[in-house]
């Protein structure tokens, strides 16, 4: 445990304040031990050269280093402009009230860093621990903000604002998944991943310093080309096209995709990135909701296409123009309700989070695919024979889905009613683990932040992962469920890295090819374990 | 005379502190969602389990079914027995219940002194052997007072020596932190030492609160001296009562807003509510980002910008 390093330690400049040593890393289980040795690869010096490299082992931002003394406070002006708009009605209602109170109430007692499992899995780094960055700012504030905080602040904590603090403090925004497992067990309900959601959004916002795979290649491409991953309409239906044909392949079972069907009942709204990397995914909804005779259509108006919202995690602004556009898509095809595909974060954006930004017209319902999809099982709607997935399966519980909105349920039912052999991860429901891959992280991979995320932020979830199946033979198939884009990505991320498949047989996947795998009317299995 | 002026003036500082910090809370606009399950006013077991109302297929054509029941029964043992705490953090919680139910046991001791005082105001005497409820409270008082300091002394202590010992405490602490524990340890000291060596009844303290409640007058018969013990416990006392708002202390009460008005603020909106209503004002507010893809001006408003193109 390091607690040498300090909340003013921020500001002195050192070659980087936190650094991980294999041996802090918590030890994997056999037969993975020969990963115990692995550490982050050391950043390359002449990639590194021009960028602030000086927190920790990695980069998110990559921001680059200001020329001279000049641009230095140009930056630190900058800075303080937006930490005083985050504190200003105008500029900050949105999170006012929570950013205040979690900021005037904290007794430091630290019982949040315990539940953090970046905390956790990086051996204790203190510049991990929740409270880190939060005391971080909360010194900042007082000090630069607050009347008389240059005395006060000799008596509450002190802190130095230089371009080390600043540099340092916006990457430290994006060591944090906003999992908020922190805040759910603060015993005063401060929630420090609210804190630091504020400080990527004070970078964005005022400074336009953000992860380029978020902003620029995020939610900028998709105001532009309707979708983050940079299809246009066009690129969309043929892709679909091709699903379709692929769905009748694999399963044997004849499906219609329906477009821009004005007045239909429901538009479905998909990650744009399973198109890409999980066609399975999009082709099981369709067979799904064929064979229940649902009501449906998906759009092909620019950002009708495409529910992801990477705003949720750093920016109002782009937060509330991506949730307009949905809601414009599904206002001009007039359907009854807008459900949103295994997508977490869009779950949330769309749903809770922008509730307070549409009105009107544009406050069309939003349903979760999972309570849809619980409703078609339990209704009887789907002829399942849950024989067909008489393999161990285990649930991974997408943060946003289940601690941001409370849909915990639903999800289980199916499976409990599908998959013979499902058992949960300790812990679950709320009280899960983050896949490591949330706030962004998992289409973050600039210079070596992935090797981050997969050895230190999933680290826990592939200790949970690997728990789940402890009982199993090496040979069984294994199935990790995870309804969520973002997790599905992290999760094949560590499930590769550490050669999980090859090892111990575990597969991952949606929910809705579990289900679609135990429909007695396909002629072929959907899921292949090869 | 000058302790009541004293304790008056803290007292009414008190209120106004926390008056202001309640204030303040109450006209700030309302924010964007941002719950936490398990929402615990939720109805029947998904106040357990963390689901909401969003589970339901078209909740929004349902009428929602809300829990005070589920509600109590999380939040008094979380407000008495601090069950997060003793949850989360069981070594922190064995010295920070004994501070917090000391300071509870306090406020009870002050209850029945209040309820004593007023009982002499009609000429009860609160003794031993002047009937079953004078006794109640004559026991009843010592019992909470000696218990209420006794707890308090020693959490304070024992939160005072964790901060000071443990490093994940310590480097986050400032002077204040270590000021807060140490005014707490001197009250509790001195009230513990005023009561041992110069008011085991708790007859001074309640002809002290008497003297409160009736702008100064003496109660009839026999009353302790007021000795140096106790006439700093009363200062202490007051200047207690007053600090608590100006610090992060008063979680104590503003930890209702952290839970109804954050963590458990799940109201939908709906077309042509309040709600709505006050969303759109806030649409109206004109910020001012400086980043360029912000596209703020100081003139446009956040509903205009957020329907604007952002490309």
């Amino acid at each position: 445990m390091n607690h040498k390093v300090m909340p003013s330690d921020i500001s002195k400049p050192s070659r980087r304040l936190g650094h991980i040593e294999p041996a802090e890393l918590p030890p994997l289980p056999p037969p993975y031990e020969d990963f115990n040795d692995l550490g982050i690869s050391e950043l390359k010096a002449e990639k590194t050269a021009s960028i602030e490299t000086s927190l920790d082992d990695t980069v998110a931002i990559a921001i680059p280093k200001p020329a001279d003394k000049e641009a230095e406070e140009k930056y630190i002006r900058a800075f303080l402009s937006g930490l005083k708009k985050l504190f200003e009605k105008e500029n900050n209602w949105g999170f006012l009230q929570p950013l205040l109170l979690s900021m005037e109430h904290c007794a430091r007692c630290q019982t949040c860093s315990e539940a953090c499992p970046v905390f956790e899995m990086s051996g204790r780094q203190e510049i991990y621990r929740p409270t880190f960055r939060s005391e971080v700012l909360r010194r900042i504030y007082r000090k630069y903000i607050k009347p008389y905080g240059k005395i006060t602040s000799k008596l509450t904590g002190d802190i130095d604002l230089n371009w080390t603090t600043i540099a340092r403090l916006a990457e430290l925004a994006y060591r944090c998944t906003l999992c908020r497992r922190c805040a759910s067990v603060c015993p005063i309900g401060v929630d420090n991943a609210l804190i630091t959601h504020e400080v990527r959004k004070l970078f964005s916002q005022e400074m336009g310093i953000a992860p380029k795979e978020i902003h620029e290649k995020g939610s900028v491409q998709q105001l532009r080309v309707g979708s983050t991953t940079g299809m246009n309409p066009m690129a969309v239906k043929d892709s679909m096209d091709f699903i379709k044909e692929e769905m009748e392949e694999i399963t044997g079972y004849p499906v219609e995709i329906p477009w821009d069907k004005e007045g239909a009942d429901i538009l479905l709204l998909h990650n744009a990135g399973e198109v890409l990397s999980w066609p399975e995914n999009v082709g099981a909804f369709a067979i799904v909701f064929q064979a229940a005779g649902i009501s449906w259509t998906l759009s092909s108006e620019e950002m009708g296409y495409d529910v992801v919202n990477y705003g949720l995690w750093y920016d109002d602004v782009q937060m509330a123009r991506v949730a307009v556009k949905h809601a414009e898509s599904a206002k001009k095809l007039r359907v009854k309700k807008i459900v949103i595909g295994e997508c977490g974060h869009a779950h949330k954006a769309l749903t809770v989070i922008a509730d307070r930004v549409l009105t009107g017209n544009l406050n069309i319902p939003r349903e979760s695919a999972l309570v849809l999809l619980d409703e078609i099982v339990r209704q009887g709607k789907l002829n399942l024979d849950p024989s067909r997935n008489n393999f161990p399966v285990t649930l991974h519980d997408p943060c946003n889905i289940v601690r941001a909105m409370g849909i915990v349920e639903p999800q289980r039912r199916i499976l409990r009613k599908i998959a013979p052999q499902f058992r949960e991860m300790t812990p679950h429901g709320v009280d899960n683990y983050c896949c490591g891959g949330g706030s962004g992280f998992a289409i973050m991979s600039g210079f070596n932040f992935a090797e981050w995320r997969t050895l230190v932020s999933s680290r826990k979830k592939f200790l949970q992962i690997l728990d789940a199946f402890k009982d199993e033979p090496q040979e069984v198939p294994k199935y990790v469920c995870a309804p969520c884009s973002n997790c599905k990505g992290s999760i094949r991320d560590i499930l590769t890295f550490y050669h999980a498949k090859e090892r111990s047989r575990i597969f991952y996947g949606g929910l809705v090819e579990l289900i679609v795998n135990a429909m007695v009317d396909m002629k072929k299995p959907m899921i292949h374990f090869d | 005379m000058s302790l009541y002026f004293l304790s008056y003036f803290c007292f009414i500082v008190f209120v106004i502190a926390a008056a202001l910090r309640v204030y303040r809370q109450l006209t700030l606009p309302v924010h964007l969602r941002w719950e936490l399950y398990p929402v615990k006013h939720e109805a029947g077991d998904k106040a357990a389990y963390g689901g909401s109302y969003m589970e339901e297929p078209n909740w929004w054509e349902k009428v929602r079914k809300k829990s005070l029941g589920n509600e109590l029964k999380f939040m008094i043992p979380e407000i008495f027995l601090l069950r997060g705490l003793r949850e989360e953090n069981p070594r922190l919680w064995n010295v920070s219940f004994p501070f917090h139910f000391g300071l509870y046991l306090l406020i009870g001791t002050f209850i029945l002194l209040c309820i004593g005082a007023w009982s002499m105001f009609f000429g009860v005497r609160i003794a031993p052997g002047k009937g079953s409820i004078a006794s109640l409270l004559y026991y009843g008082t010592i019992l909470a007072g000696f218990l209420g300091l006794t707890l308090g002394a020693g959490g304070s202590a024992a939160l005072l020596r964790r901060r000071l010992r443990d490093p994940a405490l310590r480097n986050y602490s400032g002077v204040t932190d270590y000021f807060n524990l140490i005014f707490f340890l001197i009250f509790f000291v001195v009230s513990l030492l005023a009561w041992l060596f110069n008011d085991p009844s708790f007859d001074g303290a309640r002809a002290y609160i008497y003297g409160l409640l009736t702008f100064g007058s003496q109660p009839q018969g026999d009353m302790p001296a007021r000795s140096f013990l106790g006439g700093l416990t009363i200062v202490l006392t007051s200047l207690v009562v007053a600090y608590i708002p100006m610090t992060h202390m008063s979680h104590m009460f503003m930890k209702y807003f952290m839970y109804h008005s954050v963590r458990w603020e799940d109201e939908p909106n709906r077309k042509g509510s309040r709600l709505e209503a006050a969303i759109l004002q806030n649409l109206g507010f004109k910020p001012t980002w400086a980043a360029s893809h912000v596209g703020a001006d100081g003139q446009k408003t956040w509903g205009k910008i957020a329907s604007g193109p952002g490309k």
